[in-house]
C-alpha cells in the first residue's frame, strides 16, 4: 500500500508548529505539507489547497483545525467531487501522530477514521485528589 | 431586537464570525448575501453547517434587500455577511437601509493596496466605498469585537466622497 499524503490547513502557524512537534516525536516526515490561511481570501485559500492536492493521484487527507472555519470550508470546496480526498477537522498532535504511524497500512477512509478516534480520545479531563 | 452587525468579509462565515462575533452578539440569524453562493445548494449547505448556533439564511442581493425591513422587527438579533464592497453597495442601492458596514476581512489580491492588516482595496473598492459614504452609510474597519473599530476614511482619506 502506498503512503497517503496529508496537507495541514490551519490558522496562523499552527500547521507548521504541529508538524514540527510531530517530527520531534516521530522523526523526519515526508509527504506532509502545511498551509496557513493568513491573509488569504476564501477564493484564494480554496485555490491554494486545490493546487497543493492536485498531485495526489491516490487520494489524501486535508487536516484542518476547527469546524466551521475557513480552513475546513475551503478544504471541502477544494476536495469537492473527489471521494479519495477526505477532510478531517479538529486535528491535534495525537491524531497527527496516529496518521503518521499508519499512513502506509490503511486505505484513506480507514486512516481518517483512526485519526478521528485517536484525536477525540486524547482530549481528557483529569483531576488529582489531595494526598 | 434588530440588525446587530453588517460585515464585509471575503471569507463569509468563518472562525471570526462564528466564534468571536457569534459569542459577543449571539445572533439568532446569520444572513449571507451572495448571488453566487445562493445559486449553489452545495455551498449553501456548507455555510449552514459552519454556524450551528444560528439559523443561516443565504440570500441573493435582491432577496436580502426585500427582507431587510421585516428583519428589523423580528425577535432575536441578526447579523449579515457579504464578501465585498460591490455587494454592499448593491444591497444599499437595492433598497436596504443599512446604517453601517464593518470591514472585517478584504484580503490581498493583485492591484489592491493595504489599508489595514486585513483590509486591501483597489480603485473599484474605493469607488464603492465612496458611493456608500455619500448615502450616509458608516464604514468601519474591525476584525473581531476585542479590537477597536476605526473609520475607513481615517485609514484611507482617498475614499472621502
Amino acid at each position: 500500500m502506498s503512503r497517503i499524503p496529508a496537507l495541514l490547513v490551519t490558522h496562523a502557524d499552527l500547521g507548521a508548529a504541529l508538524l514540527r512537534a510531530a517530527q520531534q516525536v516521530y522523526g523526519p516526515v515526508m509527504d506532509v505539507d502545511f498551509l496557513s490561511n493568513s491573509e488569504l481570501s476564501r477564493a484564494d485559500l480554496e485555490s491554494a489547497i486545490r493546487e497543493r492536492v492536485s498531485g495526489w493521484t491516490h487520494g489524501g487527507l486535508v487536516l484542518t483545525d476547527f469546524p466551521g472555519g475557513s480552513c475546513q470550508q475551503c478544504g471541502l470546496l477544494a476536495a469537492r467531487g473527489n471521494a479519495e480526498i477526505l477532510v478531517v477537522t479538529g486535528v491535534n498532535l495525537p491524531g497527527l501522530l496516529d496518521y503518521l504511524h499508519n499512513r502506509e497500512h490503511y486505505p484513506v477512509a480507514e486512516l481518517a477514521e483512526r485519526l478521528v478516534t485517536r484525536a477525540r480520545d486524547s482530549v481528557r479531563m483529569q483531576q488529582t485528589r489531595p494526598e | 431586537m434588530s440588525w446587530l452587525n453588517q460585515r464585509v468579509d471575503d471569507r463569509l462565515i468563518h472562525g471570526q464570525v462564528v466564534v468571536a462575533w457569534g459569542s459577543a452578539l449571539r445572533p439568532a440569524r446569520l444572513y449571507v448575501v451572495d448571488d453566487q453562493v445562493a445559486a449553489s445548494p452545495w455551498e449553501r449547505d456548507l455555510l449552514v453547517s459552519a454556524a450551528p448556533d444560528a439559523e443561516v439564511r443565504v440570500l441573493t442581493v435582491a432577496e436580502a434587500a426585500a427582507a431587510w425591513e421585516a428583519e428589523q422587527d423580528a425577535p432575536g438579533g441578526a447579523m449579515l455577511v457579504l464578501r465585498d464592497l460591490r455587494t454592499a453597495r448593491a444591497l444599499v442601492e437595492s433598497g436596504a437601509t443599512v446604517p453601517a458596514f464593518t470591514l472585517g476581512g478584504l484580503h490581498y489580491a493583485p492591484g489592491k493596496a493595504k489599508i489595514a492588516e486585513y483590509v486591501y482595496l483597489d480603485d473599484a473598492d474605493r469607488e464603492d466605498a465612496r458611493a456608500l459614504l455619500r448615502r450616509g452609510v458608516k464604514l468601519e474597519v474591525q476584525d473581531v469585537p476585542a479590537t477597536r473599530p476605526q473609520g475607513l476614511m481615517a485609514l484611507d482619506p482617498t475614499v472621502a466622497p
